[in-house]
């Protein structure tokens, strides 16, 4: 193993890092809502860089969001914001990608099992994010679930079908 | 896109550029938690105390405002949304959505309290040499069992680096698209694909290209370990904003207010 071999993956896990947190500016307007990619390079994280080195990447971008640097969503940052109401998506980051990972690593690379994991990665946001969310509000949960849930599920399935066939297309060139 | 310089370093010789990187990022983090549950007049406090500190780098409010327009439309809108939801009393009706005092004060405070926090984050980061950002990563991660700090901190500094290029390539592939004619197509995916496909192909071509670099320089974690730029005033500026933190939860106690009342 050349040190090439082992610089790699962290240079790759860095790369993605940046993309997640340019993703909150990379905006697709597709009608009266634009498509934002932000979540969407969380889960190619996991799906391109497994299940440890995906898991460092969204830890090393809550840090620096943490830190104080404007990456999170809207250009804000601080520890404020993960514990504001919307600081549960920021966390579910952590283990959505960690399942996408773990899934795509356990059942195999193929665009139908790629998708299951990303389905189980973005069920992970959202069983972190809507609860939190509903807590900080006093919501109940129909109100939670129409708020932070049923909004974004058109968004995730066109972003759920980007991912899969950029996977597709990425792996081959990490694997060169 | 490539105009986008919310992460950019601005040079310069006011004191937030003199000031170590850890007493900056120490008193970010105590300003946005205190800002998340901050009244409006905390929140005017603390515009009060920002403001001349963006002026001093040169970051006016004109310039705020132009470089944040399509943030401070999302804010207004998300706002305009808290003045139709929340109930209350109604101060306008138009055509059955009713307008309410008490949504139309949340949704301002909402709004007002993101702007803070972005305009903190973007003079951090305006002050802020990346390099000294890595630096005082590693240096808060160091007690931290089984975390690798200098990894964490290389992987920043990385990230930093790329953050320029990935925004600039993305405005090329943007451009390129339009070019011909993809902002015409209907179909979600395929503009994602159009986008984004050639932007991760680039970029992961210029990390491998870095990765060979950085072998060919014999590049490890092992790296020396970070000096800090100080100027002295550091005790003087925590003290100050633990002060502007303490006054502003203070003034966002509603049980202060009633001493007046």
């Amino acid at each position: 193993m050349t040190q090439t071999d082992s610089l790699r993956p962290m240079v790759h896990a860095a790369l993605f890092v940046a993309l997640i947190c340019v993703g909150a500016f990379i905006a697709i307007p597709i009608g009266p809502v634009p498509i934002v990619l932000q979540n969407m390079f969380v889960l190619l994280a996991g799906l391109i860089l497994g299940p440890a080195w995906g898991t460092a990447c969204v830890a090393v971008y809550l840090l620096i969001g943490l830190a104080g640097l404007p990456v999170f969503a809207g250009g804000t940052s601080g520890i404020g914001k993960i514990f504001g109401p919307t600081g549960g998506y920021l966390l579910g980051y952590l283990p959505a990608v960690l399942v996408t990972g773990a899934i795509s690593r356990f059942l195999g690379q193929t665009p139908f099992r790629d998708i299951l994991a990303m389905i189980g990665g973005s069920i992970m946001l959202y069983g972190v994010g809507v609860p939190w969310l509903k807590l900080a509000f006093s919501l109940s949960w129909g109100q939670a679930l129409a708020l932070g849930l049923v909004p974004f599920l058109l968004g995730d399935a066109v972003k759920i079908a980007g991912a899969v066939v950029m996977a597709r297309k990425i792996r081959p060139l990490l694997k060169e | 896109m490539a105009d986008l310089t919310l992460f950019s370093f601005q040079a310069g010789t006011t004191i937030l550029h003199h000031l170590d990187v850890r007493a900056k990022t120490v008193l970010v983090c105590m300003l946005s938690m205190v800002l998340f549950t901050a009244g409006f007049s905390a929140c005017l406090i603390c515009f009060l105390v920002v403001y001349p500190l963006m002026c001093a780098i040169g970051m006016t409010m004109y310039r705020l405002i132009i470089r944040l327009k399509g943030f401070i439309l999302l804010l207004a809108i998300m706002a305009a949304t808290r003045a139709v939801t929340v109930p209350g009393e109604p101060i306008l009706s138009v055509s059955g959505i009713e307008i309410t005092r008490q949504g139309l004060a949340q949704g301002s405070l909402v709004g007002g309290r993101f702007f803070l926090v972005m305009v903190i984050g973007m003079l951090f980061a305006a002050t802020t040499r990346p390099a000294a950002l890595k630096s005082a990563a590693q240096w808060f991660l160091a007690p931290v069992p089984f975390v690798p700090e200098m990894r964490v901190a290389i992987m920043i500094s990385l990230c930093l680096k790329f953050f320029p290029l990935i925004l600039s390539r993305a405005g090329q592939t943007a451009d390129a698209v339009n070019a011909r004619c993809g902002s015409f197509k209907k179909n979600p995916v395929r503009r994602i694909r159009f986008l984004t496909l050639p932007l991760l192909k680039k970029t992961i071509i210029s990390a491998d290209h870095l990765c060979l670099a950085m072998d060919a320089r014999c590049y490890t974690e092992r790296r020396t370990d970070p000096a800090f730029e100080s100027n002295g005033r550091e005790r003087l500026f925590l003290g100050a904003g633990i002060g502007l933190c303490i006054a502003m939860v203070i003034l966002s106690q509603e049980s202060f207010w009633m001493i007046f009342w």
